[in-house]
């Protein structure tokens, strides 16, 4: 991880509810008030922004529920008061500013998802060998690395493989991207 | 001083380029990070997005020197229209070369793929292609040299418009609002021709 998040394990919060069996997938959302967040004042995505993962994703050690960043809180626009951060994943899976969490037995469709299922998926795995349909993702440039620095290879799964990759064991990535 | 005299040009001209040439220094500014200015946590893409958005705006500006001249009688604007051109030519020049040497540093493998991959990339890098032969043959010994066919050749103009708000179309993620903006223009600019020839 390059940006020095601080928060808590997500299930240390989601364990104190004691999710039964029926709990299959985590959905969370982030707080819908357009006069505090104007960028929902057009409907872009379909407000709220909502986030999932498996049950097993959000009880992952490495799935944080951050409420600070670089030492300090987080500013409002990283996602304030909290904020998930799943580093083995693409950053919009990472849901800030969240209002409300559900256990549920169904998959919840993402934002994103709902917006334009064919480019993103629910699983949104960092993943070099599968293309965006618009732009490759094969290499990528460090965030805070400046305008000067270059691109160095994607890693697979952001380079947490040993830690995650048995979350995904007989899933087709490609298919579900 | 009449807007159409000399005396006005010589003195608009170096006014109208120094303006031109302020989004360059504020995008300057910003990629120093220079008197509080920066690019965000992206810095990349906002030079790509700030330069390419500045070179449909200045071909945008360029197409409309002609319905404006045409619909308020200002025959002096045709004296701003190369300066304008070479304008967007200029900040698409810089936008395609912070995309090869800065994004992808000079990896044609990269490159080649990305025009052949990828839709709006291809759309992109025709649009400058197509600005190229207009930019050389901007000068005056160039148009007197091809006489007629300056004219025929610089209707590549159009195609490059169309081409180039097509590649920002295609190039966002979802919100279409701002690349929707520039077509509606494009089309009235190109509408505006059309009505005029009847």
């Amino acid at each position: 991880m390059v940006i020095p998040w601080v928060g808590i394990p997500l299930a240390s919060i989601l364990k104190k509810f004691d999710p039964n069996s029926k709990a299959k997938y985590v959905n969370f959302k982030t707080l819908h008030d357009p006069s505090r967040m104007p960028g929902q004042k057009r409907r872009i995505l379909n407000w709220p922004y909502e986030e999932g993962l498996t049950i097993a994703e959000a009880m992952h050690p490495l799935s944080l529920m951050a409420v600070g960043v670089y030492g300090y809180e987080l500013p409002n626009q990283n996602g304030a008061p909290m904020r998930l951060v799943v580093p083995w994943k693409y950053g919009f899976k990472s849901i800030k500013a969240i209002a409300e969490i559900n256990f549920t037995s169904r998959r919840p469709r993402s934002s994103w998802e709902q917006a334009i299922s064919s480019e993103y998926g629910f699983y949104a795995n960092v993943n070099p060998e599968v293309a965006h349909p618009r732009w490759s993702q094969a290499r990528e440039r460090v965030i805070g690395a400046g305008v000067f620095a270059g691109k160095k290879p994607t890693e697979m799964f952001n380079g947490y493989g040993d830690e995650v990759a048995s979350l995904y064991a007989g899933l087709d990535l490609r298919k579900n991207y | 001083m009449k807007p159409g005299s000399t005396a006005f040009y010589r003195l608009t001209k170096p006014v109208v380029f120094l303006l031109a040439l302020a989004p360059l220094a504020i995008l300057l500014l910003r990629a120093f990070e220079l008197a509080g200015f920066g690019l965000g946590a992206n810095p990349i893409e906002e030079l790509l997005h700030v330069l390419g958005r500045w070179g449909l705006k200045f071909l945008l500006l360029t197409l409309a020197i002609t319905p404006i001249r045409r619909w308020a009688g200002w025959n002096w604007l045709l004296r701003f229209r190369r300066m304008l051109g070479l304008f967007s030519f200029f900040y698409i020049f810089l936008h395609f070369t912070v995309y090869a040497v800065l994004d992808q540093g000079l990896n044609m493998a990269v490159i080649i793929e990305d025009v052949i991959k990828r839709p709006y990339i291809t759309l992109g890098v025709t649009g400058f292609l197509l600005l190229i032969p207009l930019a050389i043959t901007s000068t005056k010994g160039m148009m007197r040299r091809l006489g007629r066919r300056w004219q025929k050749l610089h209707r590549l103009v159009y195609l490059a418009a169309i081409v180039g708000i097509w590649h920002f179309y295609w190039q966002v993620k979802l919100d279409t609002l701002d690349a929707t903006f520039y077509a509606a223009i494009l089309l009235a600019l190109l509408g505006s021709r059309i009505y005029y020839r009847r």
